[in-house]
């Protein structure tokens, strides 16, 4: 480019008046924004709830309960979803705005966090009963004896199997961990693998190992007792027997269920929250079992799963009172089991549960896994997300090579030094 | 071209072949994503390598359900544009011209935007737009998209107007024109290229955006396609035919706008910075 | 005012009609208005990139816990997040990656862009048309870019195995889920999703290179390897700089994509600094660790920015 061509010099009046009215135009919109900014107001008959139901269904099945509720009520209920990994940063962000949504549902593992920082109300207080509620999930909606959070329903994990594949083997489901074993690495074969699960690096691998710990009398405050030790090495022994993926490492649980359905996997654990996509494929037929357990007879302790409704801490006694009322009626009976029939998981309230299991008697098993399943936060409450990460490390460097009892030592040292 | 004979030709159209094959290891990827979303019933797996029947079932939900999320991002990414050229064309002029004090400093100042992590921005803004009621608002949303493209806009206009020669500006400033009409009528005309291009990587940083999107909204208000993908890759399930066809939609707005700035870009990108 | 004899002739000019104003008042007027050019920029600059900064070095220094976006009380401690994130074994690791993914994919993206860009800076039918097409990938948003990666990547099932399979290369490589393999393969599709960018600015300067120097340089017989190293790589310094810096503040600081490809596993084989700031502050909740390691994050940047610069000054001597 060297001088101004004339052409250009031309065009450059034409391009210059664009350019003015852009200026224009934003000056406009900056001064309408200022405007409109101010004008911002919280509505007084609009709640707002913020859950994780981004899944299309999950958020339709949220907005006719919450539909229901505001028309019961007098008031409008919105819905505001973002990813479950972000509801608590985002609530807490929003918390030091003095912005907070009048209601959060927290997944239970994160809900103690929120309330050790003072954020939550109780929810007694706010005249919320607890008589028809297991006192065990009474204890998952509590943080420190304090009922913060309502759970509609529950879930955990349990052993779903491809009935055909079972069948055509000839093999019973299996129960104990030497069956398990067996049993998977009879069913291994060509792209088939005989069980999946997730090892992941996120908390999807933590709630999937629970159940053998616990069923095996590990513990989450011990990590490298032998206990813990034993169920990590039962895993190695099920990745060296070829009957997991070498990929279980890098899956989630969503990961895990598309291969149950792909066919690439004969068993797996999973949650009832897949039994909505299972359903989608008409020529798999799947049953559920009970985890199975290290010695005959011996309990089957699996995760207890699921969110709660919880009201923060706003300020605003009144709109606290009132979200109060809408998370009642949320976890009415009547809601819940719409809701627990939609999402296939259980109800929290006894009646509603036990009406859920005359209508879907095929989960029968895994509302049994659910009355004797245990809290993660149970123990830590808000030091669970540090021990958590400890326990993802361990299972993961220990799945691709290490031995099962120096991983978990550098958990175990890991997770005291972390609090 | 002085290249026709056969032999130069046959190389020439060997180069094609060889130009093919690269793009084709480059665009599988994409190719797979098409591949998954005209196979919606398959779920990730049992993908055909090649798609048997066109099933269009992912593409109309995805239409359907994102086509409101599309225009948001649309829109949200020419505001942000607009703003991001209006404000760093100046600034870029500035630095170029002037001989301000300062300038080497504001210079290594953009620089030094580049370095801070996206995650840190989002955070401490939240506060800041709550306070100034820009959550939640397309305007608020795209001044912070317009922040991801301003100090690359600025540095790139930069090096292209420091090699526009004075004497034109000297020339039009005899003529009795101000600093502002000089920048408008001379300036901006000459560095359309290197505008066009700061443009375009300002849309494609702000069409991209997901963090500012996720933190600075607490409605479903202002909802690009980035935020909107999560629809499909729920908390419990995911629905990959619709997340695929979800984003081979988002990328047909982008791809237009690069294919027809293309021409410019070559020359808008460098400008004076190699003389 | 005095009447002192005025050095700048330059308000002569622009004073278009009217007796001549005070220059000195007239020069101030003349800087503000160039200031009013700038001023903008630098106060965009300011609030969305310099208050982010400030606050989270002082974050750094606190005790930032869930509590305090209630109460607001972060009580200062000194140097405790640094010393404990110092201590943390995982810090190293983290560090160490970081760098090899940042190297890695760095050279990668370079080498390739740059044998494109030359590739496409020849003449051939349908050149225009394959370059343009070649910067799809940028253009896929990162979450599914991870996505679609993770399945062609996978052990058992991905398309990539298959594909080495019939190629009886060995279909078993554990991309994703050796910890060996995993930020190997993650540099690889940082180097896919890097290519059009470093191709687009690399052929940008290759086009701005005058004819007449190749012209010279194959009168004097040289090779085409040779014509590369003594016209094309010097010619295209200033812009092979700036492909770099920008790359490196990009890349070192890359989070989405590990997260999408591996969350950091596994067993910590692909954490960076990048996620485990993400770890520190939004799983751990350890607001304060989690500005420490995004502080050592910006401070590799600007010692790498400083280094340029004074690269850059020595130059231009």
């Amino acid at each position: 480019m060297t001088a101004l061509p004339p052409v250009a010099a031309h065009r450059a009046r034409g391009r210059s008046r664009g350019a003015a009215t852009s200026f224009a135009a934003v000056s406009v919109l900056i001064a309408g924004a200022a405007l409109t900014g101010c004008a911002q107001q919280r509505d007084s008959d609009v709640y707002t709830v913020m859950n994780s139901s981004t899944d299309e269904t999950y958020h339709r099945w949220d907005a006719e309960a919450m539909a229901r509720c505001g028309e019961q009520l007098g008031v409008r209920v919105e819905q505001q979803s973002v990813p479950a990994s972000q509801v608590m940063t985002k609530a807490l962000r929003m918390a030091s705005s003095k912005s907070l949504p009048d209601i959060v549902q927290f997944d239970a593992s994160e809900m103690p966090t929120f309330a050790d920082a003072g954020g939550l109300v109780d929810l007694r207080s706010l005249g919320l009963a607890t008589d028809d509620i297991p006192e065990g999930i009474v204890d998952f909606g509590s943080y420190k004896g304090t009922y913060y959070g309502a759970a509609r329903s529950v879930n955990t994990l349990a052993l779903f199997y491809n009935k055909d594949v079972l069948d055509e083997a000839g093999v019973p489901v299996p129960t104990t961990w030497d069956e398990l074993r067996r049993t998977a690495k009879r069913l291994t074969e060509g792209n088939r693998y005989g069980l999946a699960l997730s090892a992941g690096g996120a908390e999807d691998g933590v709630f999937q190992f629970t159940p053998f710990m616990w069923s095996n009398g590990g513990d989450e405050t011990d990590l490298d007792s032998p206990r813990v030790v034993e169920a990590l090495d039962y895993w190695k022994a099920l990745l060296q027997d070829g009957s997991l993926s070498k990929s279980t490492v890098n899956w989630t649980q969503a990961d895990v269920n598309d291969q149950f359905m792909a066919g690439n996997a004969a068993m797996m654990i999973n949650g009832p929250w897949q039994v909505e996509t299972l359903n989608t494929k008409k020529s798999l037929h799947w049953e559920i079992a009970q985890i199975p357990v290290p010695e005959a007879g011996a309990d089957s302790v699996g995760p207890l799963g699921g969110a709660v409704l919880t009201v923060p801490r706003t300020g605003d006694t009144e709109r606290e009172k009132t979200a109060g009322r809408i998370v009642a009626c949320l976890a009415s009976e009547k809601e819940q089991l719409t809701y627990a029939l939609n999402s296939w998981m259980v109800p929290a309230n006894e009646k509603a549960a036990a009406k859920w299991r005359e209508e879907v008697p095929e989960l029968d098993a895994l509302a049994d896994q659910v009355a004797a399943a245990r809290s993660r936060t149970a123990k830590l409450g808000a030091g669970w997300s540090g021990v958590s990460l400890a326990l993802q490390s361990a299972f993961q460097s220990a799945l691709t090579g290490q031995s099962s009892e120096t991983a978990l030592q550098r958990a175990q040292q890991r997770a005291t030094s972390g609090n | 071209m002085a290249a026709h004979t056969p032999a130069a030709s046959r190389r020439r159209w060997g180069s094609t072949a060889a130009g093919v094959l690269v793009l084709g290891v480059m665009l599988f990827p994409l190719y797979w994503m098409l591949n998954t979303a005209l196979q919606p019933e398959s779920g990730l797996l049992q993908v055909d390598p090649v798609p048997g029947s066109l099933d269009l079932s992912g593409f109309s939900k995805a239409f359907g359900d994102q086509g409101g999320h599309l225009l948001t991002s649309l829109l949200v990414s020419f505001g942000a544009v607009a703003i991001c050229l209006a404000v760093s064309a100046p600034a870029a002029y500035g630095l170029a011209r002037f001989g301000l004090r300062g300038s080497r400093t504001i210079v290594f100042g953009t620089l030094i935007t580049q370095m801070v992590p996206g995650i840190v921005i989002a955070n401490a803004l939240y506060n800041s737009y709550v306070d100034l009621g820009l959550v939640n608002s397309y305007f608020g949303l795209m001044l912070a998209d317009a922040s991801l493209g301003i100090p690359f806009s600025i540095v790139l206009m930069r090096s292209f107007m420091v090699s526009i020669p004075g004497e034109v500006i000297e020339a039009a400033e005899i003529d009795g024109a101000g600093p502002v009409r000089v920048f408008l009528r001379v300036v901006l005309p000459m560095s359309r290229n290197s505008l066009i291009t700061s443009g375009l990587f300002a849309f494609l940083f702000s069409w991209s955006d997901f963090m500012f999107a996720l933190t600075l909204n607490t409605t479903d208000d202002v909802k690009p396609i980035t935020l909107g993908i999560y629809q499909y890759i729920g908390a419990h399930v995911g629905d990959w035919g619709a997340v695929m066809a979800a984003s081979v939609l988002s990328a047909v707005p982008a791809a237009i706008l690069l294919v027809l700035a293309q021409k410019y870009i070559a020359a808008g990108i460098t400008g004076g910075s190699v003389k | 005012m005095t009447t002192s004899t005025v050095t700048a002739p330059a308000p002569a000019k622009t004073s278009g009609k009217g007796a001549a104003p005070d220059p000195a008042r007239q020069r101030l007027r003349r800087r503000l208005a160039q200031w009013g050019f700038v001023a903008p920029a630098v106060v965009f600059m300011l609030l969305f990139f310099g208050y982010p900064l400030v606050r989270n070095i002082v974050m750094s220094f606190q005790h930032y816990t869930p509590k305090t976006f209630f109460t607001g009380e972060a009580p200062f401690n000194g140097a405790d997040n640094w010393s404990s994130v110092f201590q943390d074994a995982l810090f190293g690791k983290a560090l160490w990656h970081t760098l090899v993914f940042t190297a890695g994919s760095l050279l990668g993206q370079f080498c390739i862009g740059l044998a494109l860009a030359v590739f496409f800076n020849r003449r051939f039918p349908l050149g225009g048309v394959l370059r343009s097409l070649i910067l799809l990938p940028w253009l896929v948003p990162m979450v599914v870019s991870g996505i679609v990666w993770r399945r062609i990547l996978d052990q058992d099932t991905g398309v990539l195995n298959t594909f080495l399979d019939t190629l009886g290369l060995g279909g078993q490589t554990p991309w994703l889920t050796s910890p060996d393999m995993a930020l190997l393969s993650v540099i690889l599709v940082n180097i896919w999703i890097g290519i059009p960018f470093n191709m687009v600015i690399l052929y940008g300067g290759l086009q701005e290179i005058p004819k007449e120097l190749y012209e010279a340089a194959s009168l004097d017989g040289a090779s085409g390897w040779r014509t590369f190293r003594s016209v094309t790589l010097p010619m295209l310094k200033p812009v092979i700089t700036v492909v770099l810096v920008l790359g490196f503040m990009s890349t070192v600081k890359i989070l989405d994509l590990i997260l999408a490809l591996t969350d950091g596993g596994p067993a910590d084989a692909t954490q960076t600094l990048g996620t485990l700031t993400y770890q520190n502050s939004f799983v751990e909740l350890d607001f304060g660790a989690g500005a420490v390691v995004g502080n050592v994050l910006i401070l590799i940047s600007a010692v790498f920015a400083v280094f340029y610069l004074r690269a850059n000054r020595t130059e231009g001597k």
